[in-house]
């Protein structure tokens, strides 16, 4: 028997995911499924529905709006119908829809779809928060469960359906392909969700000092973490170590790498599945979250190789590292001298004529690093002058200072004032200009000092 | 295939059914001496097109230009000598507004709005509706200020319609 397979006009692969009412229309007339007094007529129809949403959105007390509302409210309509469309088993029916149904009708079953899309979106989120992974870092709790939450608050799915509303800092390890509203949501809680179960084998301090291993401060940076585990895991898993440790040391990475360094892409390819089957066995992963790690193993697999090829595999294969070991030195910025005293010691250093001058007056009367602080930010002094104070300061003075002001990790620029700005650029200039075993030491020394304000 | 809206103002239908609308007004304002010939009815309907993308508006439906003239032409202030002109800046004065009020007053309140003012306070002058009344009104709805020249405002004369 001879298949009887229908084939489709549209082409579904010409079709645009995000755009799809529109790209539906334009392949349906492309073939000639629509003629030009139909596609008019879905125009006209559209605008007319826009106008009724617009009378609606305004309560029936303005009869016009700003244009951006109304090509909002319009995208939404498109993004709506267009929702409505993607139940169609074929573009061919849809388009068949598009010209047999009212519009209203096909706009009134997208927002059934789109309510559809919040509930299980919001069942999603409720299972990741009542099970999310145990992490410093700000951008993981701040991503899924305030922003998320923040986007149910905002979403207006009657007029702006197509918005997001939230930036979803934290990105997931496969990227999200949907761009547009409840459709981006639904599939970005579906990544954090695999995501969050996979991290969630492992002991929320092992997976610590691994990402420390990354970077100390990796607390305030927009990292994926699902990644790093995942990674690691593996590694764990092709030299028979303990999984659930995540620990792999210096000789282990070493050796993972000349291992996969003398594989052909093929056998790579090979070892790396094998290694996520038994991943996924020993860990008794649940099979759609073993799919979305099958799904990654793409990306994963790149990473490692172009560690590999870089010549650093332990940028892959991260090394535990634990920070509570290392010594920690205290710095304080506190102890100011007497207000009365500190506006005398300014106007004198203000007053100066010279770099020289200037820079004897604070050796004089300064004697705190708050004072310090202080007397550089208001005293407005050049950037020569600046030089010339951090010239007399010890290895560790400037130490405390860059740490103060994140020379090395750079995580608070924009809340600085003018002032902040100018003493961070010169500071940062300063010891740039510095010997190398000189920046070194105070870059050591910046990492374990501890500012006390 | 466009669905940009920028072209829905222009599109000469929808222009020439506001003109039948805003000629339909002849039937009142007749009343009161004044009438729109075909020609100055599509001017002003040319108008609300210029003002409407001046200030990035878009309108559907049969527009304000018909509840201006509804509103305005009992005005002592209006004759057939200024009826259009007062028209034309009148559909000006209102997009401009509707903007500066970010939307939080009606099409009918604002319009109502501006007949008191124009015909108090304002004693017909649209330099005077635009310039303080209405600027005044729009500043005190963004910011919820108490205008510092209340003098002559048209809250003060509200107060002294209460009164008498």
């Amino acid at each position: 028997m001879t298949n009887i397979e229908r084939t489709d006009r549209i082409d579904k692969l010409k079709l645009n995911d995000e755009q799809y009412f529109q790209s539906v229309i334009e392949q349906a007339y492309i073939v000639g499924l629509f003629s030009d007094k139909e596609i008019e007529k879905i125009q006209f129809d559209c605008f007319a529905f826009l106008a009724k949403l617009t009378e609606r959105y305004n309560n029936g007390n303005s009869s016009s709006i700003r244009i951006e509302t109304a090509q909002n409210i319009l995208t939404s309509v498109m993004f709506t119908i267009g929702l409505c469309l993607k139940t169609y088993s074929s573009a061919d029916e849809a388009a068949q829809a598009l010209r047999d149904e009212k519009l209203e009708v096909l706009y009134q079953k997208g927002q059934k779809q789109i309510e559809r899309k919040i509930h299980i979106s919001k069942l999603i989120h409720s299972r990741i928060t009542s099970n999310l992974f145990e992490t410093p870092n700000v951008f993981y709790h701040a991503s899924i469960v305030d922003s998320i939450n923040g986007f149910f608050k905002l979403y207006r799915p009657d007029y702006f359906a197509h918005e997001i509303n939230i930036t979803a800092d934290y990105s997931t390890c496969k990227p999200v392909n949907c761009t547009m509203g409840i459709e981006f949501i639904r599939e970005y809680l579906e990544y954090l969700y695999y995501e969050n179960d996979f991290c969630n084998h492992f002991q929320a301090d092992n997976v610590h000092h691994l990402l420390c291993g990354y970077e100390d401060e990796y607390q305030n940076l927009l990292i994926n973490i699902f990644e790093p585990v995942y990674i690691s895991a593996l590694g764990c898993i092709l030299i028979h170590s303990d999984v659930y440790t995540l620990k792999l040391s210096c000789s282990d990475v070493k050796h993972l790498s000349r291992r996969l360094s003398g594989c052909s892409d093929i056998e790579f390819r090979h070892l790396l599945d094998s290694a996520l089957e038994e991943l996924i066995t020993t860990l008794a992963i649940s099979p759609k979250t073993a799919a979305y790690l099958n799904v990654c193993l793409e990306k994963v697999s790149i990473i490692i190789k172009n560690a590999i090829s870089r010549n650093v595999p332990e940028k892959a294969f991260l090394i535990l590292k634990y920070p509570e070991d290392t010594p920690e030195f205290k710095c304080s910025f506190s102890g100011k001298m007497d207000d009365e005293l500190y506006r005398k010691v300014l106007q004198e250093v203000v007053a100066c004529q010279t770099t020289e001058e200037k820079n004897q007056i604070i050796k004089k009367y300064i004697h705190s690093l708050a004072d310090l602080e202080d007397i550089m930010l208001d005293a407005e002094l050049s950037k020569t002058e600046m030089i010339s104070v951090f010239q007399e300061l010890t290895t560790g003075e400037l130490a405390a200072l860059a740490k103060k002001y994140d020379i090395y990790t750079k995580c608070s620029l924009s809340d600085m004032h003018s002032s902040e700005m100018r003493l961070y650029n010169c500071l940062n200039s300063y010891i740039a200009m510095l010997a190398p075993e000189q920046q070194s030491c105070v870059k050591e020394a910046a990492k374990i000092i501890r500012v006390i304000e | 295939m466009s669905f940009e809206l920028t072209f829905f103002n222009d599109s000469s239908l929808i222009q020439r059914q506001a003109a039948n609308e805003i000629l339909k007004q002849n039937a009142v304002s007749s009343q009161f001496g004044l009438e729109l010939t075909e020609q100055q009815a599509l001017a002003l309907v040319e108008t609300r097109s210029l003002a409407l993308k001046e200030n990035g508006r878009i309108e559907f439906g049969g527009g304000v230009i018909d509840k201006l003239i509804y509103e305005f032409c009992d005005s002592p202030f209006i004759s057939s000598v200024n009826y259009e002109q007062t028209l034309h800046d009148l559909i000006d004065i209102f997009y401009y507004y509707k903007n500066e009020t970010i939307d939080l007053i009606s099409d009918d309140e604002l319009i109502k709005y501006m007949k008191k003012a124009y015909d108090g306070v304002c004693q017909g002058s649209l330099e005077l509706l635009s310039g303080r009344e209405l600027n005044r009104l729009a500043r005190n709805l963004r910011f919820g200020e108490l205008s510092d020249d209340s003098e002559n405002s048209i809250d003060e004369e509200d107060d002294a319609d209460d009164e008498y």
